[in-house]
């Protein structure tokens, strides 16, 4: 393992260039992420369970979008732009409620939980007044792992969104192999034993790349690397091509805790070779997961401004063991302390970075060591989603 | 004398169905239970099909605002319609919705009116 990189020269220089700061700081750039890759792909905003019933709905932000997602009695759960079809008003207004309809507050314009307008004031005088056409505008809804994701792509009818099958799920189960496969980790059955809302005054680029490598963990992930003491060689769980490695707990760890004692219930129908590991994936453009025997930890990211990430992360668990957390027969908390102190470790150094990235010292970006390579391959995709090599006004945010 | 207004099967239990065939409009709904009843369609308080509310333990709530009405009786229970309106006897043979329309006068919101 710890010479893998080493018994292999690359060819040519050992550090390849990262972005330029302008890419963390840049308005514009952030503006274009926003409408060509989170109003373009697929993102993960809630978990299903957290809408239970039918009329419960929640907001979330997607790009510059804000969206209600709302349980039906009918079509399960959808989600619609919170932008009322008369004058424009938020339909919803506070995080979250139940409700038998979605009431714009200021026409009283009312929507089903389905959708469609079925009432205003005097609209049975207009009868030509079409209930689907004036419906709240839908956006594209999936769910996955025990979440509701959701693409903005395709609502105009003038573009498809992204195969969901394709681009999410072909992209997980490929890096996560046959024999590995993420299905076996039944994170759709599993419930919600925690969850903890971050917010990072840091680019969410600089949240992917952190998360990508392992570089950093010897020095700012002491537990964590107590628990793997393989991350001590730099390597991290995500590696070129888009592979994903199983990255083994010391031999005198028990589980995935923050003091390395043992964890709870395994989950049942994990393979041997994901027994005692720790898995690791990002599904472009805003979602981690993480998997190890007994749990499995899920980061969302929300990208607020150039300079602001809200990140929520929460530890799944089986059923039985949140059963046993209520009566006591079950103990979460050092499991959740272990990736607790990761995301504070990890966010802290995005903070400390962010504000260099405008520095002239930064001006023509930085460098990736060998074991960081990988991360030039999100670097490639977000310059070719973005089109930055064809566009000449964005030649101060190219790679080198 | 009764009205055929519909057949059992144009019905969704927990739904109304607005039929303008008559006038004013009436609504007719099957409860979850397999009931059907019928009451004028237009809330009494401002201009809206009660066929679109929300049906629950039987009455239906108008979907503008918050009132509910009694599905056998046309009762209302809170402001702001202040005015019950009129409930129609409602029967099914061999799957058809028959309706006998009441003859008291009917309870519209202002600037409702019967053409």
């Amino acid at each position: 393992m710890i010479i893998d990189h080493l018994d292999d020269p690359l060819p040519g220089s050992s550090l390849r260039p990262t972005p330029t700061g302008a890419a963390y700081t840049d308005r514009e750039v952030f503006a274009r992420e926003q409408a060509d890759i989170f109003e373009k792909m697929w993102n993960c905003v809630l978990r299903a369970d957290a809408i239970s019933s039918p009329g419960e709905w929640k907001k979330v932000t997607v790009g510059r979008e804000e969206l209600i997602v709302v349980r039906t009695r009918k079509a399960g759960v959808k989600a619609y732009y919170n932008v009322c079809r008369h004058r424009g008003m938020r339909v919803c207004t506070g995080d979250e409620g139940k409700a038998k309809k979605l009431q714009c507050g200021y026409h009283a314009w009312t929507y089903a939980l389905e959708g469609e307008l079925v009432a205003a004031p005097n609209l049975t005088a207009m009868p030509d007044v079409d209930r689907e056409e004036y419906g709240l505008k839908p956006v594209h809804v999936r769910q996955w792992l025990g979440y509701v994701w959701v693409c903005l792509a395709g609502g105009d009818s003038t573009a498809e969104p992204p195969d969901f099958d394709t681009e999410v799920l072909g992209e997980v189960r490929t890096r996560f192999g046959q024999v590995e496969s993420i299905d076996n980790y039944g994170i759709e059955n599993l419930k919600l034993g925690q969850t903890k809302t971050y917010d990072v005054a840091a680019n969410w680029k600089l949240i992917i790349e952190n998360f990508m490598e392992c570089y950093h963990c010897a020095t700012i992930h002491p537990e964590l690397t107590e628990v793997i003491p393989e991350f001590a060689d730099g390597l991290a769980s995500q590696r070129k091509n888009g592979e994903v490695h199983g990255s083994s707990f010391g031999e005198d760890i028990q589980g995935f805790t923050v003091d390395g004692s043992a964890g709870v219930a395994a989950l049942p129908a994990i393979a041997p070779n994901q027994d005692r590991k720790y898995y690791a994936i990002t599904v472009k453009p805003q979602v981690f997961i993480n998997t190890v025997p007994d749990h499995v930890i899920i980061h969302r990211m929300f990208p607020v401004s150039e300079q602001r990430t809200i990140v929520v992360c929460d530890w799944l668990f089986l059923p039985e063991v949140i059963e046993g957390v209520a009566e006591g027969r079950y103990d979460i908390s050092k499991s959740v302390e272990l990736f607790h102190r990761v995301n504070l470790q990890d966010f802290e150094a995005c903070e400390l970075t962010q504000p260099s990235m405008s520095s002239t010292a930064y001006a023509r970006g930085g460098a990736l060591v060998p074991s960081e390579h990988h991360i030039e391959e999100f670097h490639t995709w977000w310059q070719s989603t973005l089109a930055l090599l064809e566009s000449a006004e964005m030649h101060q945010v190219r790679v080198g | 004398m009764s009205l055929r207004v519909c057949s059992i099967d144009d019905l969704t239990p927990g739904e109304g169905l607005r039929i303008d065939a008559v006038s004013p409009p009436i609504a007719v709904f099957l409860t979850e239970d397999g009931e059907v009843y019928c009451l004028d369609d237009t809330c009494s308080h401002q201009d809206a099909s009660l066929a679109s509310g929300w049906v629950e333990d039987c009455r239906v709530e108008c979907p503008l605002h918050e009132s509910t009405f009694h599905l056998a009786t046309g009762q209302v229970d809170q402001p702001p319609a202040k005015r019950s309106v009129r409930a129609h006897q409602a029967q099914v043979l061999d799957g058809e919705v028959y309706v006998e329309l009441s003859t008291a006068e009917p309870v519209l919101p202002p600037g409702v009116r019967v053409p």
